[in-house]
């Protein structure tokens, strides 16, 4: 029971920062509505200081170079990725006297699939037969791009030779340029050679956001040591030090990995590095303390952000009621529900659930019970989470009576059993004698592909066994 | 709760238990009637018998918990007419006898 509920894992977040903005800039070709389809910006975390991080993104009008590039769907000229064809239909296209944008052009001829070399070479087609056009540098960033999107792993010398191209046409690869291509990089699963990219190419100068995107998808696919490795290295190399959201990153992917030692290290690494934690940063701090089992602290936690004026958020208080809750503080817990209300948030499933979850720990079923009916009351409905922590306690404090009951609606609603509750729930069928009703429910755990058949088997096995 | 939650892991995980489970073996004629196949894992030969069962509605009317053999089940399950289904674990696992390494 030492994880977070997934119900908590997902807050929502208020996606219409996602959105596009019409872009100011001269650059974008088309004025393309949706610039984030290929190359989401969403950083790919679920960490609360994703908002944040994609607010500022969009702030700092780099979309707008992104949207040179990701074209939702650019009108298809071009069929193979053969030059000879393509020179030829372009050559139809300019003399047709039709308006066809250069670089639509390009992308489409980058989206058949042409090798890079190829690319370049019809961008110089075109302004051979387009008197008119002249590559701008997001020109440059769709071939850039493309070149960062080839599948050849563990090979970045034909990027580094385009930087050089870039340079030499009069448009240095600047932070937009960087970004692009560490995201493309990513994307094609080329993480090694990103990071590779930014120690090797020192004219790219990586901002705050490229470097914490990098760093987020190192600490996803790659091992920890590989992260700090990559940190160490850029800070001796370039002079780039981690921040506030590099640590929040950091924190929240060693507790995605249970990786306690390096959490607690983590933890007093921060202490001393004199960085301000925000109201995001606290929030994994409290998370961590949840999975490190010293909950109490979450308290602590709690009142430090207070006495630095943070306004904590619907994550913060629910972490908290999760962390009083596993303590056993369930007193406290409900208090903050209060205090919540006070200030703006309404306690949602997830709040609900870590408090019902605690009860039954306690022993408190019948209350857990009555959580669940004001719940309801106030238009939220359970989930599974929810139904699985609450059948999990009844089956515990002997209510199998009303565990039936909740069985009943979980298996009209089609949801899952956890493997804990599963058991839980088995071996209190098995101990008062109802044999069928626990077949019945290994049926359903396989049947709702709650569990693997092994496992179902095995759990009814043992159950069975200790009857005896 | 994490360390029970972990070793119950650790014993569905355990490579050895878990071959036990479904490891195929050939069963004897009697079972292959029930089953239908030569070769079967002692996971896959209990969900045939127990939805075999459920099929042929072999439990009894008045105590769900014990089950009425018919001829075919007697055979493979020590000819007895009736068998409780707490039982049905063990008596299945008298067909798939530990291998000798």
């Amino acid at each position: 029971m030492g994880k977070l509920p997934p119900s908590m894992r997902s807050a929502p977040l208020p996606l219409s920062f996602f959105k596009p903005r019409p872009s100011p800039s001269t650059q974008t070709p088309n004025s393309s509505p949706a610039p984030e389809t290929r190359k989401p910006r969403t950083p790919l975390y679920k960490s609360p200081a994703k908002q944040k991080k994609a607010t500022k993104k969009i702030e700092s009008g780099k979309a707008a170079a992104g949207g040179a590039i990701s074209v939702p769907s650019p009108p298809q000229f071009f069929h193979s990725p053969a030059l000879s064809e393509a020179t030829a239909i372009v050559d139809s296209i300019a003399d047709s006297s039709s308006s066809a944008d250069p670089h639509s052009l390009l992308h489409s001829f980058c989206n058949a699939g042409a090798s890079p070399t190829d690319s370049l070479a019809l961008l110089r087609h075109l302004s051979l037969r387009f008197p008119s056009f002249s590559p701008t540098r997001s020109t440059y960033h769709i071939l850039l791009v493309h070149s960062c999107l080839q599948p050849t792993i563990g090979d970045i010398s034909p990027i580094l030779t385009f930087l050089d191209l870039m340079s030499s046409s009069g448009f240095p690869p600047d932070s937009s340029s960087t970004d692009l291509a560490i995201r493309a990089l990513c994307s094609a699963s080329r993480e090694d050679d990103a990071a590779e990219l930014l120690l090797r190419g020192l004219s790219l100068h990586p901002d705050p956001f490229t470097y914490n995107f990098l760093v987020g998808r190192l600490a996803k696919t790659r091992s920890l040591s590989a992260v700090y490795s990559f940190i160490d290295e850029l800070r001796n190399v370039a002079g780039i030090h981690p921040d506030r959201i590099t640590y929040t990153i950091l924190i929240d992917s060693v507790c995605r990995c249970r990786n306690l030692r390096e959490a607690t290290r983590l933890l007093g690494v921060l202490k001393h590095s004199g960085i301000k934690p925000d109201c995001y940063l606290y929030n994994n701090i409290m998370k961590a303390y949840c999975m490190l089992d010293q909950c109490g602290e979450v308290m602590e936690v709690y009142n430090k952000m207070r006495d630095e004026g943070i306004e904590p958020d619907l994550v913060t208080y629910n972490t908290l009621i999760y962390g009083l809750s596993k303590a056993g503080m369930i007193d406290q817990a409900k208090k903050f529900l209060n205090v919540m209300a006070n200030s703006g948030y309404f306690p949602d499933i997830a709040t609900y659930t870590s408090l019902i979850s605690g009860m039954c720990r306690k022993g408190d079923t019948l209350g857990a019970l009555r959580l669940l009916g004001e719940m309801e009351e106030r238009g939220c409905s359970p989930n599974e989470f929810t139904y699985n922590a609450l059948l999990m306690g009844l089956c515990k404090a002997g209510r199998l009576d009303k565990g039936m009951e909740l069985y009943k609606v979980m298996t009209n609603g089609g949801m899952k059993l956890e493997s804990p509750t599963y058991a839980t729930f088995l071996r209190t069928l098995c101990r008062t004698n109802k044999i069928a009703e626990a077949y019945e429910v290994f049926d359903y755990a396989r049947e709702s592909k709650s569990l693997t058949d092994e496992v179902a088997y095995s759990t009814l096995e043992s159950s069975l066994k200790r009857i005896k | 709760m994490v360390l029970r939650s972990a070793t119950k892991k650790a014993v569905a995980e355990s490579p050895k238990r878990l071959a036990n489970l479904i490891d195929l073996a050939n069963v004897p004629s009697t079972l292959r009637e029930v089953v239908g196949q030569s070769q079967i894992s002692r996971l896959g030969c209990f969900i045939r018998v127990w939805s075999y069962i459920k099929e042929q509605n072999l439990q009894d009317a008045v105590d769900m918990n014990i089950v009425n053999c018919d001829d075919k089940l007697k055979r493979i399950l020590l000819g007895k007419d009736q068998i409780k289904l707490a039982e049905l674990p063990t008596l299945i696992k008298l067909h798939f006898p530990k291998q000798p390494k």
